[in-house]
């Protein structure tokens, strides 16, 4: 598909410069980082202008202005992104909520938080937890607005447990790609009205509309937390055991699994060594990191020893506790680095973040390490065991020119991807489809489906404005 | 060798602590942790105990509410682990220095055994007053060495590794001596789940102490510092004009 788009000029600027004054800004004021995500090896491209919005009016008096001249929108939160959707491939009006950053009502007898698009994950966890309640999604990206892991169905290590964001949303408000405010959904926790809107919207990567305002789901905070960090001496063994926690009936709150060179890697980024390495004489080549959550600590006692024993059984070398806040927030560290300490120590690195049946991680990451020798390329991977959702680099190190690495990433991407669907998995399973994994979305649900998804798009978006050339139109 | 680690329980530093309608620091829902600076003291003790033999002892002044910072102790390379039910409310430095002393001598006739060396945490997270090892030290009359991140048996007398602000001294100290400990190049372990079952298992006695320990210090009132306003920014057209702005705004406040 090619798309064809008006340019925007400086009178288009003006118009924006006037319905948010002091908020939007064109050619060199406009700051680098909207240029990017966090994958830059996926392209970049500055839009032509930047609106710092505060109001869903203002939202909607962008779009009618960019439908009236054909010019592109690109909703954009705080660009944590890993797929490209939020990059402005083809130009146009960046639309950035970061600034409808507050929270604005908590709803205790419905157990509701209402907040605008540019609040962040941390802000929004740490905020709830004062009310002695969990908003559960946890994506390992803590300053993610909360907007985008909406727009991206981000899911993180309580997934497990807990589902993923678009369990947690209840209502939002969104501004169409032709300008009207409208709302979807209520604070009700069930419903059997219709077509969900708000599903739809949820993992939309911003093609069908802009969210100015969400309603989320909240828990009480469960009163109790242990972690658990089980070293093994193989990954194969550390992978292998996770199905047991499932035929086990035991229901971990997250559960993910970790090789050791990835363990180090991120280590040393912190400065701080958590992960014991020797046991018993023993080198660890791979770690299980579980966290169990429930309100009785005697309880709680109780799981932590049954798991135990069925790691044990399964070649746990050892079973290490953390059940203080500051030994978990330890365990944890590590683990929440990991993406930066490889982007650290790698000149570039491309990723999949494919999600395979619980059943199938073992057999999947084992074939993936296989991908090394084929290609000649150095792939690291981590992920939520619990959820069979997968991160994989490929990394560019040595002396391997980016041209050269592009073409070899690129054909162990179409094989991984290729490898999920068969084994029954999906593309994606929380990072999102934006620009750059559109070909192989398309690969794995064939012409049908594209066509139902674009229909879909056009549907909401009968010109073509919003986030064009993302999750389902490829486009030259 | 006999080690004795002197642990305080302390609210989770990473808890931002507000005062409560009293005034008093509102701690109660404030998860205790085992003061940092005496994990890394017990973690030394324990990597000595496993490299030189002996036995590491952890005391803690408290009630029942300690009980379970002991018994993490125990799981994490302690063998034995007292209570001092002698909370004094408001205890100043010295005189918590001297419930640790009358300890020290209570747990040395219990246990029928002298202590070897009596390691503390440089300072509590908490209140962070830094000299209850120096106190300590002085009405025990032993010998003390501070900032210290290491330590090891030479001949008759402890070769310990001391951090300075140029670099490290190392010393010598014959015993029994009290060691001020920091952070040293390595992370308290974790228990694991056997040592965790085994410690659920194990007595923590209580013990009161012979001490009427004065506080020469009293807490007067407690406060939070006061909250800085936000500044002006000044975005004018031109930089000289922003110049000229800021120095109005001087003037108008009679700064200038």
């Amino acid at each position: 598909m090619e798309l064809k788009f008006n340019p925007v000029t400086p009178e288009i600027i003006e118009q924006l410069k006037a319905i948010a004054p002091g908020r939007a800004f064109a050619g060199s004021e406009i700051n680098e980082d909207y240029a990017h995500d966090e994958m830059r090896f996926y392209g970049q491209k500055l839009p032509d202008a930047v609106v710092e919005v505060v109001s869903a009016e203002e939202v909607s008096a962008i779009v009618k202005l960019a439908n009236e001249k054909n010019v592109p929108i690109i909703p954009r939160g705080a660009g944590t992104g890993l797929a490209g959707a939020a990059v402005a491939k083809w130009g146009g009006i960046m639309i950035s909520t970061v600034r409808m950053n507050h929270i604005k009502e908590y709803d205790l007898g419905n157990l509701t938080v209402t907040v605008e698009p540019g609040v962040l994950l941390n802000d929004l966890a740490q905020d709830a937890e004062k009310q002695g309640l969990l908003y559960p999604p946890d994506p390992g990206e803590k300053f993610a607005t909360l907007g985008g892991n909406v727009s991206t169905n981000a899911g993180g290590m309580r997934a497990v447990k807990y589902g993923s964001t678009r369990d947690y949303v209840r209502a939002m408000q969104v501004v169409l790609p032709t300008g009207e405010i409208v709302n979807f959904g209520s604070k009700v926790p069930k419903t059997s009205s219709g077509y969900s809107f708000v599903q739809l919207m949820c993992g939309s990567e911003g093609t069908l509309g802009i969210i100015t305002e969400l309603t989320l789901k909240l828990i009480p905070k469960p009163k109790e937390f242990v972690s658990l960090i089980i070293p093994f001496e193989d990954l194969e063994s550390c992978i292998a055991t996770v199905p047991q926690f499932f035929l086990n009936k035991l229901e971990p709150q997250a559960l993910e699994f970790m090789e050791r060179s990835i363990v180090e890697m991120s280590e040393a980024y912190l400065e701080k060594e958590t992960f014991p390495k020797v046991v018993d004489g023993v080198e660890a080549g791979a770690y299980l990191l579980v966290t169990f959550d429930g309100n009785d600590r005697d309880q709680l006692d109780a799981i932590c020893e049954q798991c135990s024993e069925v790691v044990f059984e399964n070649g746990a070398l050892d079973v290490y506790v953390a059940d203080t806040p500051d030994k978990i927030r330890d365990a944890w560290s590590a683990r929440s680095q990991f993406l930066e300490s490889i982007q650290a120590a790698t000149d570039e690195l491309d990723e999949c973040d494919v999600v395979v049946p619980r059943d199938k991680i073992a057999d999947y990451v084992n074939w993936v390490v296989t991908l090394q020798d084929k290609y000649h390329i150095s792939i690291r991977s981590f992920g939520h065991a619990g959820d069979g959702n997968l991160h994989i680099y490929a990394c560019k190190e040595g002396d391997m020119s980016l041209e050269e690495f592009a073409e070899k990433a690129d054909l162990v991407m179409d094989e991984m991807y290729t490898k999920a669907i068969e084994m029954g998995g999906e593309i994606s399973g929380e990072h999102g489809i934006g620009h750059s994994k559109v070909k192989f979305l398309e690969k794995a649900l064939g012409e049908k489906k594209m066509d139902l998804m674009q229909g879909i798009k056009k549907v909401f978006d009968p010109n073509n404005i919003l986030n064009p050339g993302k999750v389902c139109e490829k486009c030259d | 060798m006999e080690i004795l680690v002197c642990v305080k329980q302390v609210p989770d530093a990473d808890v931002e602590v507000k005062l409560n309608a009293s005034g008093a620091p509102d701690i109660e829902k404030i998860a205790p942790v085992i003061n940092p600076f005496d994990a890394y003291a017990l973690e030394m003790a324990a990597r000595f105990k496993e490299a030189n033999g002996g036995a590491v002892t952890v005391m803690c002044i408290g009630g029942d509410n300690v009980k379970d910072t002991m018994k993490n102790c125990l799981a994490v390379g302690a063998d034995e682990a007292y209570i001092i039910n002698d909370v004094v409310e408001g205890a100043d430095a010295a005189a918590t220095s001297e419930i640790i002393a009358a300890a020290v001598a209570k747990l040395e006739e219990t246990r029928g055994k002298k202590f070897d060396v009596i390691c503390c945490g440089k300072e509590s997270t908490d209140y962070a007053c830094g000299v209850v090892s120096q106190l300590l030290s002085e009405k025990l009359g032993l010998g003390e060495v501070v900032d210290v991140i290491g330590f090891e048996p030479k001949d008759s007398v402890l070769s310990v590794k001391k951090e300075t602000e140029e670099g490290y001294n190392m010393v010598e100290i014959g015993t029994p001596c009290v060691l001020g400990i920091i952070k040293p190049d390595y992370e308290p372990r974790y228990p694991t789940m056997k040592s965790k079952m085994a410690a659920r298992k194990k007595e923590i006695p209580v013990v009161a102490v012979d001490a009427a320990p004065v506080s020469a210090v009293k807490t007067v009132k407690i406060y939070e510092p006061a909250k800085k306003t936000a500044g002006v920014k000044i975005k004018e057209e031109t930089n000289e004009e922003s110049a000229l702005k800021a120095f109005a705004m001087l003037v108008d406040a009679k700064v200038l």
